[in-house]
């Protein structure tokens, strides 16, 4: 069914329906779609995607009959199950749980750091069907792992989160997205970080092949804020994580890294973007892919410095390595610099492992095999021990030993 | 007065380094700075030099009867002021022989003088190159570009020996070289040393006095020349460190 | 920024363009404007067979169903093709002069001025030159030394006439008249440009050159040029431009088509200079080009050196299609924006063969208010087993309201094939400044400099007689007035 039908006959379970302005702008979305038609050759953020699966879909959403639950387990720790995109509301002197109100509601596509045309963003602001807000009051110090649960196939969840960490807070932000039947989750997480405020937040993606995952986040931070983002991608289902930060403010940081891990005719699309507002902030993009089989993977890194964002630091590194001869690997890392007092780079290596070093391991008696597995952990190494988490560590250690095994 | 500096006191980003400093240097005379680390010695040979990063709170500074805040930093090159630093920076592309050519050909251009031509600096570079047993393929080499911290001092002093300079400050151009390079560099200097220009030697050893025999020796410490005197200075620091200065 | 920066930073944009001369020369156009007449008119002029006119007329009606490419970082009003001479040539030449007797001595005076004597007793030693004023070629020297050799060095207008099959084979086989709205402008109105043709192991003894120069006001400037290396062949080629100052901007839509068959060598240098405009973004060339290379058999190698300063606008991205097995293409680039200039610039490296190589070193330097992008695609296809890339960018801002872009694009089909990329941006060291400084040479000497210091790597790579013109105009570009 195409995107305006849709619209219109589900109207009554989308969020906000009753809105003027927020009508107004979706009926402009629609607008945007309709001229559009999802041109893939000018918007090279629409590469390797199967579009069919996103523009004629059957809206389908299910309000959980369970629902979610919220723990705090230990002092300053939650446990949040989230169902079908929502969370009842929770309050305590630290956090404050609610849904998310007309208020939330952004107007994206004007926003010139998601580009006018990310459709996704816009197909999520279009069918909004669930989500929550999430605040972390002044100077708390919190952990919350959310665990992401879809309870029927064919579903589609239009998901928004926003998150504001007051100043002085920090929030240690561990997701889950771990499903097993075909659904799709377009999620769209708002994050502000307010004065001398930190996130740590680490996504961690596994679903089953029919699973399809769209996951955007847009994070602004303020003065002397941290915004530190980790995507661990093993779905055997389709992945989107486009990962936008803002640095507002000055002396503020967004770090966006991450590994994905992709097999059989799997695609994964991944962008990062950091826009340098403000002076002396520092910026830090790192991509790492390993590709195997047939699948195909786009990285976008994008550090963008204004005029005023003198004394900025920003690092992009990409990497992949391919594993066969069907897989492919496009990658476009981009500097936009508009002031002088920089220090801006980028590096980006593709290939295969490093032949050389398999020779050597194995004329130290090491089987090929064995020698490759050991080349690909050390080219994540960085990334698996900066995790300070044990419990995540071992999480993320058997995710690892089970994409390794599959390798010949 | 050859170089006079009263009652300095500088600034950087909000940090007081240099507080009330005070010295005189004559014609034809060698002065050693000695003082522990983080006192201010490159400070202030950078300030000498005209590094524009410093806030100058109070004082002046009198070079051959020129006010020395009145000149720029080439100004003051071109003026006879030489400056070995102690982190030379490697400049990637730009080739020694051209570099030191310009430099030499701005100077003689503020003194009036001549200009030298290629050929004749070609001459002149091999054979002081090869006093100070520098080998002449290094003269195709980028600025300090690549070369080890050993080279990177000789190739100073290669510069101030075909500069001349009037006032030549070497910031622990000893830190670094082995015995033998330190004896090239000190041979470099003495060769250099007539009773029209000065030295103002900063070290934190001994051992470059005992090759380089100072006039006077000053101890600095926390941005304070703290005592002078000769000579005999060097070996009271040898013997027991900056302590009892501090 | 400390003052003194600022100063020097402000001499820098009152940079004088010292080729900005008009010609005072009679001149013979067409009617602006561009419809098949004026195809016709330029078919006729040149004296074409039909077969060369059906091939126009063809690249014509490409042309009017298709759009600018839309993509680059650049702004400027719509252009109006039909305000546009496509014509212009000094009169007295329907027939290209068979020696300097009989050519204006105004022209002659032109290219002296510009340091190109064209006078056999001045000639430049070592290098031939192509002469093209407005569209035609005015002379070529050396001609019968290359004659000798079997190498055809001559205006592709005498080359359509004279060695038709070549033209037929080669021409558009590179750079298909229907590629893009700019190659299929080119194709339609081309007006002159140089062809070579380097026969089977002959290596060229000298340097090829061709020297562009736009005279007419309002005149559209669209060369071609065609270089074909046989096997086992060898040679280089430069190409020079200039442009009077004027203010309205000027067109200048160029094709280059390389051609270098089983162990060819083609090396291809461009310094280009065409007129940037005034300080407030007045006038200016809009500097279109596209120019590509087919590594076409085994072994070839095809290498791009380009000194961009000029143009009000650069679109250029020469490129290699790396066909040939063992097959290396080569990218070696300076460009310096200032005032208002914008240049969109890089390279396409297509890896199909075994074993290619590429490598690409770009460096780019904004001053003023310019924008410089470096843009840049590496794909390596899917049989491109073990072909390997390295690209180096590195930008270079002086003064605070310029910009520096980088934008790779890297795609990888093959498991064997490795790609390394590097790009780093800052602005220039203030430590090598002093350290320049403290040896007495001036803050402007000294960004000059290390500017030059910056571009060592591209500019070691051009032609030994370049070399050290192209180092004096990178430090034109930067510094204040030249006398
Ligand atoms: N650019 C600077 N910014 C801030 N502090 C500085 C800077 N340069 C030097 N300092 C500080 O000034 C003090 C003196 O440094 P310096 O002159 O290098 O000492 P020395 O050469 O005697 O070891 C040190 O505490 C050092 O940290
Ligand atoms: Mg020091």
């Amino acid at each position: 069914m195409n995107i305006q039908d849709n619209y219109l006959k589900n109207k009554k379970n989308i969020f906000f329906s009753e809105n003027k302005d927020i009508q107004t702008h979706r009926e402009k979305l629609i607008n945007i779609f309709e001229n559009d038609r999802f041109d893939k050759k000018n918007n090279e953020s629409l590469k390797n995607i199967n579009l069919k699966n996103f523009i004629d879909f059957n809206y389908k959403y299910l309000i959980p009959e369970e629902t979610s639950v919220i723990n705090n387990n230990h002092e300053n720790s939650y446990s949040i199950v989230s169902v079908n995109g929502q969370c009842s509301s929770f309050k305590d002197d630290k956090i404050e749980i609610t849904k998310i109100l007309d208020e939330d509601y952004n107007d994206f596509s004007k926003n010139d750091t998601i580009e006018n045309n990310d459709h996704f963003v816009n197909l999520n602001s279009l069918f909004l069907n669930s989500g929550f807000k999430i605040v972390i009051k002044k100077n708390n110090n919190i952990k919350i792992r959310i665990s992401n649960i879809i309870t029927d196939d064919d579903l589609t969840i239009f998901q928004k989160n926003n998150y504001i960490c007051e100043d002085g807070s920090s929030l240690n932000l561990i997701e889950e997205y771990e499903n097993k039947n075909n659904s799709t989750s377009n999620i769209l997480n708002v994050i502000k970080l307010e004065k001398n405020s930190q996130i740590n937040h680490f996504l961690i993606q596994d679903n089953s092949p029919n699973h399809n995952l769209i996951i955007t986040t847009h994070s602004s931070c303020k003065k002397d804020s941290t915004y530190i983002q980790k995507v661990y991608n093993f779905s055997e289902g389709y992945v989107r994580n486009f990962h936008y930060s803002e640095l507002i403010e000055a002396n503020s940081e967004a770090d966006l890294q991450g590994i994905f891990f992709l097999k059989d005719n799997n695609t994964s699309n991944n962008k990062t973007f950091v826009k340098h507002l403000a002076e002396d902030c520092k910026s830090n993009q790192v991509y790492k892919g390993i590709l195997k089989d047939r699948s195909k993977a786009t990285y976008f890194s994008n550090t963008h410095v204004d005029q005023v964002a003198q004394k900025t630091e920003g690092y992009q590194l990409s990497k992949g390595i391919l594993l066969s001869d069907n897989a492919s690997y496009f990658s476009k890392p981009e500097l936009k610099i508009y002031a002088d007092d920089v220090k801006c780079s980028h590096g980006s290596t593709i290939g295969p492992i490093d032949e050389n070093a398999i020779f050597y391991l194995r004329s130290r008696g090491m089987s090929k095999i064995a020698a490759t597995k050991i080349l690909i952990s050390s080219f994540i190494n960085e990334e698996l021990n900066s995790i300070d988490n044990e419990q995540m560590s071992e999480i993320i250690q058997k995710k690892l030993v089970r994409y390794l095994s599959k390798v010949k | 007065m050859f170089l006079e500096i009263k009652d300095l006191s500088v600034k950087i980003e909000n940090k007081n380094i240099l507080k009330s400093l005070n010295l005189n240097i004559n014609k034809g005379e060698v002065h050693a700075i000695m003082g522990p680390n983080g006192s201010g010695k490159s400070t202030l040979a950078n300030v000498l030099a005209g590094k524009e990063d410093y806030e100058i709170l109070n004082g002046r500074i009198n070079f051959k009867d020129n006010n020395l805040f009145d000149l720029n930093i080439e100004e003051r090159a071109q003026e006879g002021m030489f400056l070995a630093f102690q982190y030379p920076v490697e400049i990637p592309g730009v080739n020694i022989t051209p570099f030191l050519h310009s430099a030499i050909n701005s100077k003689r251009k503020r003194m009036s003088e001549e200009e030298i031509d290629n050929l004749s600096f070609a001459k002149l570079l091999k054979s002081k190159a090869s006093d100070l047993g520098i080998n002449i393929d290094m003269l195709k080499r980028s600025v300090n570009t690549g070369f080890s911290g050993g080279e990177k001092k000789r190739y100073e002093i290669l510069q101030m020996s075909i500069l001349n300079p009037d006032l030549a400050i070497l910031d622990e151009t000893d830190s670094g070289l082995d015995i033998d390079a330190l004896k090239i560099v000190t041979d470099g200097v003495n060769k250099l040393k007539t009773k029209d220009n000065s030295f103002l030697i900063i070290t934190h050893y001994q051992k470059l006095l005992d090759y380089i025999k100072p006039d006077y020796v000053h101890v600095m410490v926390n941005g304070s020349i703290v005592k002078s005197g000769g000579y005999e200075i060097a070996a009271e620091i040898e013997k027991d460190g900056f302590q009892k200065f501090q | 920024m400390n003052s003194e920066t600022l100063n020097t930073l402000n001499s820098y944009s009152k940079n004088k363009y010292k080729y900005g001369f008009v010609t005072e020369i009679d001149d013979e156009k067409p009617k602006k404007g561009l419809n098949e007449d004026t195809i016709k008119f330029i078919s006729l002029k040149k004296n074409e067979p039909e077969w060369m006119l059906d091939w126009r007329l063809k690249a014509y009606s490409k042309w009017k169903k298709m759009k600018e490419p839309k993509w680059a970082n650049l702004s400027f009003p719509e252009i109006d093709y039909q305000d546009i001479y496509y014509y212009s040539a000094p009169k007295g030449f329907e027939k290209k002069p068979k020696d300097l007797s009989e050519v204006d001595p105004k022209l002659i005076e032109t290219y002296n001025k510009l340091g190109i004597p064209l006078e056999e007793q001045k000639v430049l030693a070592g290098v031939a030159v192509d002469v093209v004023f407005d569209s035609v070629s005015v002379a070529t020297t050396y001609k019968g030394e290359l004659e000798k050799l079997g190498i055809i060095f001559c205006s592709i207008g005498e080359a359509i006439q004279k060695h038709p099959d070549l033209i037929k084979k080669y021409l558009g086989s590179v750079i298909p008249p229907g590629d893009h709205s700019f190659s299929a402008l080119n194709s339609a109105v081309f007006t002159d440009g140089s062809f070579v043709y380097i026969p089977e192991s002959v290596k060229c003894p000298m340097e090829l050159s061709t020297y562009f120069r736009i005279n007419a006001e309002n005149t559209g400037q669209f060369e071609r040029t065609l270089i074909i290396a046989d096997k086992g062949s060898y040679v280089s080629y430069l190409e020079g431009c200039t442009a009077p100052k004027r203010d309205d901007n000027q067109l200048h839509a160029a094709n280059v088509e390389l051609i270098a068959l089983e162990d060819a060598e083609i090396k291809y240098s461009t310094v280009q200079n065409w007129y940037p405009g005034d300080e407030d973004g007045k006038g200016g060339i809009y500097n279109f080009v596209t120019k590509r290379g087919l590594c076409a058999g085994k072994n070839s190698k095809i290498s791009w050196t380009q000194v961009e300063t000029g143009s009000a606008i650069t679109w250029k991205y020469p490129s290699c299609i790396l066909k040939g097995d063992n097959s290396i293409g080569e990218f070696y680039s300076v460009a310096i924006t200032n005032n208002f200039q914008q240049a969109d610039t890089g390279t396409k490296m297509t890896h199909i063969g075994k074993n290619t190589k590429s490598k690409i070193i770009s460096k780019g330097i904004s001053l003023g208010k310019s924008q410089n992008t470096y843009r840049g695609e590496v794909s390596f296809l899917r049989k491109a087993d073990k072909a390997r890339n390295y690209t180096q960018c590195d930008s270079l801002l002086v003064g605070n309201q310029c910009g520096a872009h980088t934008v790779p694009y890297i795609d990888s089909k093959n498991n064997s094939a490795v790609i390394e990329h590097e790009a780093s941006t800052s602005k220039i060291n203030e430590d090598q400044l002093y350290y320049c400084r403290q040896r007495g040479l001036s803050h402007e000497e000294a960004v000059s400099l290390i500017v030059n210091g910056f571009c060592k790597q591209v500019l070691q790579e051009l032609p030994m007689e370049f070399a050290v013109e192209a180092q004096k105009l990178v430090s034109i570009s930067l510094e204040g007035s030249v006398g």
